[in-house]
C-alpha cells in the first residue's frame, strides 16, 4: 500500500511540475528514423519516403484512426520551394483491446510511406525537415511525443541502392492494395452490414477485419462477423450511424485492401438468407428432389425390411383396435426430426467453419475433391462393392409397434444413418453449399420422403395389399442408381479439372482410386463376416481425404488472353524499340474490375481477333501478391492500383493510359490504329 | 484501508446497475441516472441536478491529454464559466485501482486543491460503472445534459486534438460554446464532436 501511495504521490508531483517540461530523449518510446528511398532523386521526379518506425517493447504506436482513444500522427514539413508531399500510407496495424475499448496500432517496427514531389528546376542539396507529433501508449500510460526529423537529399540521377530498395519494397508490400471497386454500407438500428466486391476465386488467407478509417459509422470495439459471399466480403457488426462516403482497410492476416464504400441497401450474406430473399423455385425443387430420394430410399434393400415390418405391425395396431394414424404421423415426426437435427447440425458446423475462415464455396477445388470423394463412395456402393448396413436391433424396434411410434421412428431414421448414406450423403453435399433455409428444406422432405409410405399406409389401409414384395428386383434397382451417381462423380471431377488445373484432377481422381480400394477390401471383408471390416476403408479414406493439401486452385495466368506474354519491363522495351504496338494490362486476382473487364471485353472473340490481325503483343501483369517492381510501374502512371490498361502505340513517346472500364469498341478501334 | 472500503463502496449505480457493455447515449436522448459517491465520500445523485445544465467530465490526472488542459488552466477556467452561470460541473474519474491516475477521496482531494479545480464534485467510479454507461472514452471526455434530463453535447472539450498547450489559443472550447447556447435557449450548433485523449482506463 505504502509503495502505491509513493507512487501515486510521485505521479501528483509529475503532474504539477508542469506540462512544460520537455520530454528527455530516452523517453520517446518509439524510434522514428526518415529514410528517402534514393539519396540522389532526379529533378521532377518523385521519392518514396519512409519513417522506419520501432516501438519499445510494451509500447505502442497509432494507425491513421486510432480507434475509440488515441492519435494518430501529425506531420509538418519544412520543404525547398516547389517541393510538396502527399498523405502518409500507413501499413496493416493490428488491433489492440483494452478494457473493452479498441485501440488501432502498431506494436513492431512500422513504416509509413509518404511521396515527395521534387520540382523540375532543383539542383544541388535538398534538405527536408520533419517535425513529427505522435502518440505513444502501453496498456496503462500514454506519452505525447515530438520528433524533428531531417535529411538533406542530394539532386542527382535517381539512382537507388540495391539494399535500400529491398527495405522499401518490404514495407511497400505491408501497404494495403487499392481495391479498385466500391463497397455499400448499411446501418439499421445499431446494426451495420457493410459489403465489398471481392472475387470468389481470390485467395484471403488469415482472419478477416475491416479498419475503418472514417470515424463515426462504425463501433470499433463491437466483434466483427467477416463471410466470404460470392463475389463478395461481407461484414457484419454493430454501428453507430451513416456517415456518408467512408474508406478503410480490409484486412486478410498480415494482406491488406484499401475501400471506398458509399452508404446503400446491402443484402445479407447467402449464407445466413433469410427464407424470403431465396428463389422459391430453387427451394422448392430441392425440397421435391429430397422428398423423392426419401422415398426411393425406402426401397433400398436395408430400408425396405423396416418398413415391411412397420406395415405388418400396423395392421396389427388396426385389429387391435389402436390409432394408425397418429401411429403414422408419429412416426414421421420422429423421422423428419431425426434429419433436421442432423442438418442442423451440420449447418452450425459449416457456420462455425465460416466464422473460422473457411469458405465453403464450389469455387474452391478443395470442397470440390470432397464432394468428389464423397460421390465416389455413394457409386460404389450403390453397385454392391460394399456395404453399408443398418444394426439389427433397429429391425427389432421397428419390429414392435406398440412401444412409441414416435420413438421408433427416429430410432430408425437415426441408427438407419449409414445405410440411408447414399441419400444423406447427397443431403449433406447440399448442406455444404446451399443456404441454410434450402439445406434445411433438403433435411426436412428427406425425411419425409422416407416416411411417405407409411404416412400412407396409416392413412390409406387398402394400399397396404399394394406393397410390393421383398426381392431380388430391388439389388437390380440399386445398382441401376449407381449409373447417374457415377456421372456425378464424373461432372466433379472435370469441374476439378477446370478449376485446379490437370495436376488437381490428377490428384483428385488418385484420391478416389485410393478411396475405392480401400472400400473394396472392406467389402470382401464384410463377405467373409470378418470383425474390423471397415479398417482398411478407413486408413484409405483418410490418406484420401489428406489430398486436400494438395489440391490448389490452377494460376490465374491460364485465363489470359491467348498469346498474351507475362509482363516485364524489359519485354516491353524490347517490344516498343522494335516499333511493334503493345497493349499491356495489369490485374489481380481480388480486382473484380480487373475480372470483368477481362471476361466481357478482353477475352472476347472479336477483340482478340482485332489484337491478333493487327499483330498487337499483349503483356500481362500479375499484381496479386503485390510483386514491389509490377507496383512501382504502376505507381509511374499514376495509379495506386490495379486495374491499369496502357496502350503503346508505334511512333509515340508515352503510352496511352486506358479508362478503368473498357469497351470492346475501344479496343478494337485501338487496335486497327484507329 | 478505509479509503480502500470507500472506494469499493463508491458506486451505487441505481439506472445503470451491473451494465457490462458500452452503452452511449445519444444526443437529444434521455441520460441514464447514477448515483456515486463523491471525493468527500458524500452520494452524489444526478437526478438531483434535473432542472439544472450538468456537466461531466472524465478525468485522469496522469494522462497527457488532462495535463494540457490542467496544467494550462484551461480546465479549470471553463469549470469557474460554467459554475458561475448556475451549471453543475461533475468530474468523474473511473479509473481502476492499480491503473493510471486511479484516486482514493483524499488523494482526489489533494488534486482539486492543488490544481484549482472548480468542479460542483468530484466523483469515483473505480468500477467503470458511471463511465461505461456513458460510454466513456478518452480523457478528458465531456457531456452535456440539459434542464430536461437529455444529451445536448457530447465529445471533446475543443477541436484541437493534441497533447500541445499551445493548441489551446486557437481552439473551439466546444463546451463553453454549446453552454452559452443554451443559455440563450438556442439549439447547440456542435452537439457530437470526436472525443480525444488518453483511454479511460477501466477495469479489465
Amino acid at each position: 500500500m505504502a509503495t502505491v501511495r509513493f507512487g501515486l504521490m510521485a505521479l501528483m508531483f509529475w503532474l504539477f511540475a508542469g506540462v512544460a517540461m520537455a520530454q528527455a530523449p530516452g523517453e520517446q518510446h518509439v524510434r522514428i528514423d526518415l529514410v528517402a528511398e534514393s539519396d540522389r532523386p532526379a529533378p521532377g521526379s518523385e521519392v518514396t519516403l519512409a519513417l522506419a518506425s520501432v516501438p519499445e517493447k510494451g509500447w505502442h504506436a497509432y494507425w491513421l484512426n486510432p480507434g475509440d482513444a488515441g492519435l494518430p500522427a501529425r506531420a509538418e514539413w519544412t520543404l525547398p520551394q516547389g517541393a510538396s508531399t502527399g498523405d502518409f500510407r500507413y501499413p496493416v496495424p493490428q488491433r489492440l483491446m483494452i478494457a473493452g475499448l479498441m485501440n488501432y496500432v502498431y506494436e513492431g517496427p512500422f513504416a509509413p510511406l509518404v511521396t515527395l514531389k521534387v520540382p523540375a528546376d532543383a539542383k544541388g542539396a535538398f534538405p527536408i525537415r520533419l517535425k513529427l507529433s505522435y502518440l505513444v501508449c502501453t496498456d496503462a500510460i500514454c506519452v505525447p511525443g515530438k520528433a524533428d526529423l531531417s535529411t538533406t537529399l542530394q539532386i542527382g540521377d535517381g539512382s537507388v541502392a540495391p539494399d535500400r530498395r529491398a527495405r522499401f519494397d518490404a514495407w511497400r508490400a505491408a501497404l494495403p492494395k487499392p481495391l479498385g471497386s466500391e463497397g455499400t454500407y448499411q446501418v439499421t438500428g445499431k446494426a451495420l452490414r457493410f459489403a465489398v466486391p471481392f472475387p470468389a476465386a481470390a485467395k484471403a488467407e488469415g482472419e478477416g477485419y475491416f479498419f475503418p478509417a472514417t470515424h463515426g459509422a462504425f463501433d470499433y470495439a463491437a466483434p466483427q462477423k467477416v463471410v466470404r459471399d460470392g463475389d463478395r466480403v461481407v461484414v457484419d457488426t454493430a454501428g453507430v450511424k451513416s456517415v456518408g462516403p467512408i474508406e478503410g482497410l480490409l484486412a486478410f492476416g498480415k494482406q491488406g485492401f484499401w475501400v471506398k464504400a458509399v452508404p446503400g441497401t446491402v443484402p445479407v450474406a447467402s449464407g445466413a438468407a433469410p427464407a424470403a430473399q431465396l428463389p422459391w423455385t430453387g427451394a422448392v425443387l430441392a425440397f421435391l428432389g429430397a422428398v423423392l430420394g426419401g422415398l426411393i430410399l425406402n426401397i433400398m434393400p436395408c430400408v425396405f425390411p423396416i418398413l415391411s415390418l412397420k406395415a405388418l405391425s400396423l395392421a396389427k395396431a388396426n385389429a387391435e383396435g389402436g390409432s394408425p394414424r397418429a401411429e403414422a404421423l408419429a412416426y414421421t415426426a420422429g423421422v423428419v426430426l431425426v434429419c433436421l437435427v442432423l442438418g442442423g447440425a451440420l449447418l452450425a458446423l459449416r457456420a462455425g467453419g465460416a466464422t473460422l475462415g473457411w469458405a465453403f464455396q464450389l469455387q474452391d477445388p478443395r470442397v470440390i475433391l470432397v464432394l468428389l470423394l464423397l460421390v465416389t463412395g455413394i457409386s460404389f456402393n450403390l453397385a454392391g462393392l460394399f456395404e453399408l448396413s443398418a444394426p439389427g436391433f433397429v429391425n427389432r424396434a421397428a419390429s414392435k409397434g406398440t412401444g412409441g411410434a414416435f420413438a421408433t421412428g427416429a430410432l430408425a431414421a437415426f441408427v438407419a444413418t449409414p445405410c440411408t448414406g447414399p441419400f444423406m450423403g447427397a443431403a449433406l453435399g447440399a448442406a455444404l453449399v446451399l443456404p441454410w433455409p434450402a439445406a434445411l428444406a433438403v433435411f426436412g422432405g428427406l425425411g419425409l420422403g422416407i416416411a411417405l409410405p407409411f404416412l400412407l399406409l396409416g392413412f390409406i389401409p387398402p394400399l397396404r395389399r399394394l406393397l410390393p414384395k421383398p426381392g431380388a428386383w430391388m439389388e437390380t434397382l440399386r445398382r441401376i442408381l449407381s449409373v447417374p451417381m457415377f456421372l456425378t462423380a464424373l461432372a466433379l471431377a472435370w469441374v476439378l479439372g477446370r478449376q485446379a488445373g490437370v495436376p488437381g484432377m490428377t490428384i483428385g481422381l488418385a484420391a478416389a482410386l485410393l478411396a475405392t480400394l480401400g472400400l473394396w477390401w472392406t467389402g470382401l471383408r464384410q463377405r467373409k463376416g470378418k470383425t474390423l471390416a471397415w479398417a482398411p476403408a478407413g486408413v484409405l479414406l483418410l490418406v484420401a481425404i489428406s489430398a486436400i493439401a494438395f489440391v490448389q486452385a490452377a494460376p490465374a495466368e491460364s485465363k489470359a488472353v491467348s498469346g498474351a506474354e507475362k509482363f516485364s519491363e524489359a519485354r516491353l522495351a524490347e517490344l516498343t524499340a522494335q516499333g511493334k504496338p503493345v497493349f499491356a494490362y495489369f490485374t489481380a486476382d481480388w480486382c473484380l474490375t480487373c475480372k470483368v473487364n477481362e471476361k466481357a471485353v478482353i477475352e472476347t472473340a472479336a477483340v482478340e481477333k482485332a489484337l491478333a490481325d493487327n499483330k498487337v503483343t499483349v503483356l500481362v501483369g500479375d499484381w496479386t501478391d503485390g510483386d514491389p517492381v509490377l507496383g512501382r510501374f504502376i505507381e509511374r502512371h499514376n495509379r495506386a492500383g490495379v486495374p491499369l490498361y496502357l496502350w503503346y502505340k508505334p511512333g509515340e513517346a508515352e503510352p496511352r493510359v486506358l479508362p478503368q472500364i473498357l469497351t470492346q469498341d475501344m479496343l478494337r478501334d485501338l487496335a486497327s490504329g484507329g | 484501508m478505509i479509503h480502500r472500503m470507500l472506494v469499493d463502496a463508491a458506486v451505487v449505480a441505481a439506472g445503470i446497475a451491473a451494465a457490462p457493455l458500452m452503452a452511449e447515449p445519444e444526443v437529444a436522448a434521455t441520460v441514464p441516472n447514477f448515483r456515486a459517491l463523491d471525493m468527500t465520500g458524500k452520494v452524489v445523485d444526478l437526478s438531483a441536478y434535473r432542472g439544472k445544465t450538468v456537466v461531466l467530465e472524465w478525468n485522469n490526472p496522469g494522462c497527457p491529454f488532462v495535463k494540457k488542459h490542467y496544467g494550462s488552466g484551461n480546465m479549470q477556467k471553463t469549470q469557474a464559466a460554467a459554475t458561475a452561470q448556475g451549471v453543475v460541473w461533475l468530474t468523474i474519474n473511473s479509473g481502476a485501482p492499480g491503473q493510471q491516475g486511479h484516486m482514493t477521496g483524499p488523494e482526489a482531494q489533494k488534486f482539486v486543491a492543488g490544481a484549482k479545480a472548480r468542479p460542483t464534485a468530484y466523483l469515483l467510479d473505480p468500477k467503470g460503472l458511471v463511465g461505461k454507461g456513458y460510454g466513456a472514452k478518452t480523457t478528458p471526455h465531456l457531456y452535456i445534459i440539459d434542464g430536461k434530463g437529455q444529451l445536448a453535447y457530447k465529445g471533446g472539450i475543443d477541436d484541437k486534438p493534441t497533447a500541445d498547450v499551445g493548441d489551446i489559443a486557437g481552439a473551439r472550447n466546444h463546451v463553453l460554446a454549446a453552454l452559452a447556447e443554451i443559455r440563450a435557449g438556442k439549439a447547440v450548433s456542435v452537439p457530437e464532436t470526436r472525443p480525444y485523449g488518453c483511454s479511460v482506463k477501466y477495469a479489465s
